[in-house]
C-alpha cells in the first residue's frame, strides 16, 4: 500500500504551491489531478494578484503572497512573468466615480497605499485609456504574472525536489476511518497518508459531501481572451468597464469580464468549458476603454471554471473530523494568493499550525449558512451571476 | 415524415461538396445560407491563414472590388448557389459556433458567429454543415519567412483564382498531387517551374504524374532536401541538398511553393469540442464522423475529402432530416496517398539537414531546439533550472499534451495560431520522443479562427444582460 505523509488532490496552482511547500520541508508529497496538470481555473485566470482592500478576511495572506512574489521565480527556478507595476480601479462615467469613491474607503480601512487619483493621473499610468476617463484608485503595490508558467513552475519545482505528480488519475473517494482521514481512492486503488488537502477548485464540494462535510463554493464559467501582441502600452493592471485588463510581456491584451454562469460540478468529471458570443461584448468594452485599439485582433479566447464562495473570500479550513483533511477554496483569488496559501496549508497538514493569517478563513464564519444556501440565493446552474 | 422541416441548414465552406450539399438542402425546401471566407481581404491574407501566402503578397490584391467579382466567377459552385436562391455570403468569416449544452445555457438556437468587413453577426441554424476545405502544410526551414516562399494552396489562388502570380522561375518542394496540379497550372501561366525536390526515391503523385512531369521538361531532384531558401530580401535561390552524398546545388529561383501537402480546416470542429481522432493516412486530426457525416454535436456534420468514409451528399440529407445522435464512427478510408507518412518524412528530413537553430514558430521566433527542450521565450531572458521533458503524462492520459509545450515555449500561440508551425511541431516532438502521434494530445484550438480586429468582432449586449462594474456584484448579505 502506498503511503505518502501528505497527498493533494488538484494539480492547480494552489495544490500546488501547497506540495512544493510541503515537500521543501522534507515530506513525502504525492500530488494527484484528474487532469493535465494546472488545466482548470489555474491556466485560465487573468494573472492578477490582488490586495484584496475590499477584503479585510483576505487582506493580511495577500500581503504575504505579495512578500513572496518577488522572490518567486528564483525559488523556483523558473520565470513566472511577474511584475509590480500597480492595479488602477477606473471609472468612466461620473456615477462610476461615485461608486469608486465608497470602494475607496473600504480600502482605506484595510491599506493605507491606495491613492484616489484623477483622469489625468489615470491616462498618465495608463496611456489608451478613453478621454471618457473620470479618475480612478490607484496602488503602486499588486501585480500580475503568467498564470500557465507559474502554475508549471510550481509543478516544475515541486518535481525538482523529488515530488511526484500523477496527471489523468481522478480522486474519486476520500478515505476516512475513525475519525482520521486515511487516504484516497482513485482509479488505480487506494493511496494513504497522514493528510489530506483539497484544491480542487470546483470538484472540492461534491468530494467532500460524502463524509458529510459541506464546503460552500458554487462553480461560475466565465469567458476570457487575449488580443495579438502590441508594443508596450501600460504596466498595471486594470479594472475597468466590468473587465480585468492587463498587457502581457509579450504584448497581448489579456482580460476577462462579464457575467459569469453558474455551473455544476461532480467529483473529478470533465467540465466543458465553451466560450460565448459574450467575447463580442467584452470586446465591445474593451474598446470603449481603449479606443485606440480597436485596429488590434482578438486572437484566441476560452474559459474558466471559478469557485465562488458565499462572502467571494477564500476559505481554509483544517476539519477537526476527519483530523488530517484540509480543504481550499480561493474563490478566485487563488492565483495571487498561492505563494502563501501553499505556505499556509503545508504547515496545517504537517504541523497542525500556521503563521500565516488564515484563522478567519475558516468554515466557521459559514456556521449559519443555509445548507440550500445556492438555491436559496438562486446561485444555481444556468442562472448569470448578475 | 420528420417534423424538423423545413430546417435553417449553415453550411460552412463553398467547397464542392459544400455547394453541392447546400443546392440539394434547398431543393427539398430547407432554408440554405452558404459561407464562405473566400475572397480574403489583404489583412486576413498575411496571418496566412488557412492559405500560405508568406511575406510578399501582391500588390494586386489590394484591388478588393475585383477581387470579389474574380473569385465568386471562378466558383461555379457558388454561382449555382446564388442563382438558387441560397443566402450565400462570401468574404464572411464563421470564427466561431455555439449551442447550449452543460455548462453554457443561454446561447439560444444553435449559432454561428460570423464576421465580414462590415461587422458580425450571430446566425441561427438547426443544422450545422462543416466543409471547410484546407489549408497548407508550412514547413520550417531557414529562409522561410524570405518573400516568395509560399504554400501551394496560396500558390494557386495567386495564379489561377487572383490572377496576380509575380513568380518567374519557382521551385517546388514535394510531388505530391497538389504539387503536380501546381505545376501544370504555373507553366500555363508561363511561369518557369526550375525543378520539384523529392527526398524519396519515388514520385509522390505516382507513376503516371511523374512521366507526365517528365514530358513537361520539369526537373525533378529525388534523394534531395531543401537546406535554405536563400535570398536577402527575397528568394534568389533554393539550396539543395543530396541526401546520399551529401552534395550541395543550389537552383536559381524567385519563388519557392510549399507542395508537401494540406490538411483539414479543422478548427471550428476542434474548437466546438466535437470528438477528434489522429487519421494517420491523412497526417491530421479529424472530426469523428458516422457514415452520414454526424459528429459527436448534435446536428453538425462534417464533410471533406479527408472525412472518414466520405459521406454521401443524399445520406446526410435524409440524417439532417431525421436528427439524432451520432452513430457508430466511421474508421479512416484506405487512400491511395499516404500523406501521413510523407509529411513526417519531409519534416524529418528537413530537421536533419536544418538543424535545432532553424525557426520553427515564425510569429514568436522560437527555434526547433527551443521548443523541443521547451525553454522560456527569448524576452523572458530566463532559462530553466532544469531541462524539462514535455513528456509528462501515463496511464489513461495522452503521453504528450501540445497545450504544454505551446504555453511554455510560445509555439502555436503568435497571430498565425498555429497554422505555420503546429504540425511540424506535434511531428518533432512524436520524432524526437518517441510518440506515435495518436498518443499526443494536439494544441487546444480555440474561437476565433481567425484574428479578428476588435472593431468588427465587438457587439453590443443583449437586452437585460446585467454586467457588474467591478467583477462581482456584492454578494448576499448573511444574516
Amino acid at each position: 500500500m502506498e503511503t505518502f505523509d501528505l497527498i493533494v488532490v488538484g494539480a492547480g496552482i494552489v495544490g500546488l504551491s501547497t506540495a512544493w511547500r510541503a515537500r521543501k520541508a522534507g515530506a513525502r508529497v504525492l500530488v494527484l489531478d484528474k487532469g493535465a496538470t494546472a488545466y482548470e481555473a489555474s491556466s485560465r485566470a487573468t494573472g492578477l494578484l490582488s490586495l484584496c482592500g475590499a477584503s479585510p478576511l483576505e487582506a493580511p495572506l495577500a500581503q504575504e503572497a505579495e512578500k513572496l512574489w518577488d522572490r518567486l521565480d528564483e525559488d523556483l527556478g523558473y520565470p513566472t512573468e511577474w511584475s509590480q507595476k500597480g492595479r488602477l480601479w477606473v471609472a468612466i462615467t461620473p456615477a462610476e466615480l461615485d461608486e469608486l469613491k465608497i470602494l475607496f474607503q473600504t480600502f482605506q480601512r484595510t491599506y493605507d497605499d491606495f491613492e484616489f487619483v484623477d483622469a489625468q493621473t489615470c491616462r498618465s499610468i495608463v496611456p489608451p485609456l478613453t478621454p471618457e476617463t473620470q479618475g480612478g484608485i490607484y496602488t503602486r503595490r499588486s501585480g500580475n504574472a503568467n498564470p500557465q508558467r507559474t502554475s508549471q513552475a510550481f509543478a516544475w519545482a515541486f518535481q525538482d525536489l523529488g515530488g511526484e505528480i500523477r496527471e489523468h488519475t481522478p480522486v474519486l473517494e476520500i478515505l476516512a476511518e475513525g475519525g482520521r482521514v486515511k487516504g484516497v481512492r482513485t482509479p488505480q486503488g487506494e493511496v494513504h497518508a497522514a493528510s489530506v488537502v483539497v484544491c480542487a477548485g470546483a470538484h472540492a464540494a461534491p468530494l467532500l459531501a460524502p463524509l458529510g462535510l459541506l464546503f460552500p463554493v458554487a462553480p461560475v464559467r466565465f469567458d476570457a481572451f487575449v488580443t495579438t501582441p502590441l508594443p508596450p502600452l501600460f504596466e498595471a493592471a486594470l479594472v475597468v468597464h466590468g473587465l480585468a485588463v492587463r498587457q502581457t510581456l509579450r504584448g497581448n491584451i489579456h482580460l476577462n469580464g462579464g457575467p459569469h454562469e453558474w455551473v455544476e460540478a461532480g467529483v473529478a468529471n470533465d467540465m466543458p468549458k465553451p466560450v460565448t458570443p459574450l467575447v463580442r461584448n467584452i470586446a465591445r468594452r474593451l474598446i470603449e476603454v481603449f479606443p485606440g485599439l480597436r485596429g488590434a485582433q482578438m486572437l484566441r479566447s476560452w474559459a474558466g471554471i471559478l469557485d465562488v464562495t458565499p462572502d467571494q473570500a477564500t476559505i481554509v479550513h483544517a476539519f477537526d473530523t476527519p483530523a488530517g483533511l484540509i480543504a481550499c477554496s480561493s474563490a478566485g483569488h487563488g492565483f495571487g494568493m498561492a505563494p502563501s496559501l501553499g505556505l499556509a496549508l503545508s504547515d496545517l497538514a504537517l504541523h497542525g499550525k500556521t503563521a500565516m493569517p488564515v484563522a478567519d478563513l475558516s468554515l466557521a464564519r459559514f456556521a449559519r449558512l443555509p445548507k440550500d444556501w445556492r438555491r436559496a440565493w438562486n446561485w444555481q446552474a444556468g442562472n448569470y451571476n448578475t | 415524415m420528420s417534423d424538423r422541416m423545413p430546417l435553417r441548414v449553415t453550411v460552412i465552406g463553398a467547397s464542392d461538396a459544400g455547394c453541392a450539399l447546400a443546392l440539394k438542402a434547398q431543393a427539398a425546401g430547407h432554408q440554405v445560407t452558404l459561407v464562405d471566407e473566400h475572397p480574403q481581404t489583404m489583412a486576413q491574407m498575411s496571418f496566412d491563414a488557412p492559405w500560405f501566402y508568406g511575406a510578399a503578397l501582391p500588390a494586386a490584391l489590394m484591388n478588393a472590388n475585383a477581387i470579389a467579382q474574380v473569385v465568386l466567377e471562378a466558383n461555379p459552385g457558388i454561382f449555382a448557389c446564388s442563382e438558387a436562391g441560397i443566402d450565400v455570403r462570401v468574404g464572411t468569416i464563421a470564427w466561431g459556433a455555439f449551442q447550449n449544452g452543460p455548462n453554457s445555457r443561454h446561447i439560444g438556437a444553435p449559432k454561428v458567429g460570423l464576421v465580414d468587413a462590415e461587422g458580425n453577426a450571430l446566425l441561427d441554424h438547426d443544422v450545422l454543415i462543416l466543409t471547410p476545405g484546407v489549408r497548407d502544410f508550412v514547413p520550417s526551414f531557414q529562409g522561410a519567412e524570405l518573400p516568395g516562399v509560399f504554400g501551394v494552396k496560396a500558390g494557386v489562388a495567386l495564379l489561377d483564382l487572383y490572377q496576380c502570380y509575380e513568380g518567374e522561375r519557382t521551385v517546388v518542394l514535394g510531388t505530391s498531387a497538389r504539387a503536380v496540379d501546381f505545376v501544370r497550372r504555373a507553366l500555363a501561366r508561363g511561369v518557369a517551374v526550375v525543378g520539384m525536390v523529392e527526398p524519396g526515391a519515388v514520385f509522390a503523385a505516382g507513376e503516371a504524374a511523374r512521366a507526365e512531369i517528365a514530358a513537361l521538361g520539369v526537373p525533378v531532384q529525388f534523394g534531395s532536401a531543401l537546406v535554405a531558401a536563400e535570398g536577402k530580401v527575397a528568394v534568389t535561390g533554393a539550396r539543395l541538398r543530396d541526401l546520399s552524398s551529401g552534395a550541395e546545388t543550389v537552383l536559381d529561383c524567385d519563388s519557392l511553393c510549399l507542395a508537401i501537402g494540406a490538411l483539414p480546416n479543422i478548427e471550428l470542429p476542434a474548437a466546438m469540442g466535437c470528438r477528434m481522432r489522429f487519421d494517420a493516412g491523412a497526417g491530421s486530426w479529424l472530426p469523428e464522423t458516422d457514415a452520414a457525416g454526424r459528429t459527436s454535436l448534435d446536428n453538425v456534420f462534417w464533410l471533406s475529402g479527408f472525412a472518414s468514409g466520405g459521406a454521401d451528399p443524399d445520406a446526410v440529407l435524409a440524417a439532417m432530416a431525421e436528427g439524432g445522435p451520432m452513430g457508430a464512427a466511421q474508421p479512416a478510408p484506405a487512400t491511395a496517398t499516404d500523406q501521413g507518412a510523407y509529411l513526417r518524412r519531409w519534416i524529418e528530413v528537413l530537421n536533419a539537414t536544418g538543424g535545432g537553430a532553424v525557426t520553427l514558430c515564425k510569429c514568436e521566433s522560437v527555434t526547433r531546439e527551443a521548443f523541443l527542450g521547451l525553454a522560456p521565450p527569448a524576452y523572458l531572458q530566463g532559462s530553466l533550472r532544469q531541462p524539462k521533458s514535455p513528456v509528462t503524462g501515463a496511464g489513461d492520459g495522452p503521453r504528450l499534451h501540445q497545450d504544454l509545450t505551446k504555453r511554455m515555449t510560445r509555439v502555436g500561440m503568435g497571430h498565425c495560431q498555429g497554422r505555420r508551425c503546429r504540425d511540424e511541431a506535434a511531428l518533432l516532438l512524436s520524432l524526437r520522443f518517441g510518440i506515435g502521434m495518436e498518443e499526443i494530445r494536439p494544441g487546444s484550438y480555440r474561437f476565433p479562427v481567425r484574428p479578428l480586429d476588435l472593431s468588427l468582432i465587438a457587439a453590443d449586449e443583449p437586452p437585460g444582460l446585467r454586467w457588474s462594474y467591478w467583477l462581482h456584484d456584492p454578494e448576499p448579505v448573511l444574516d
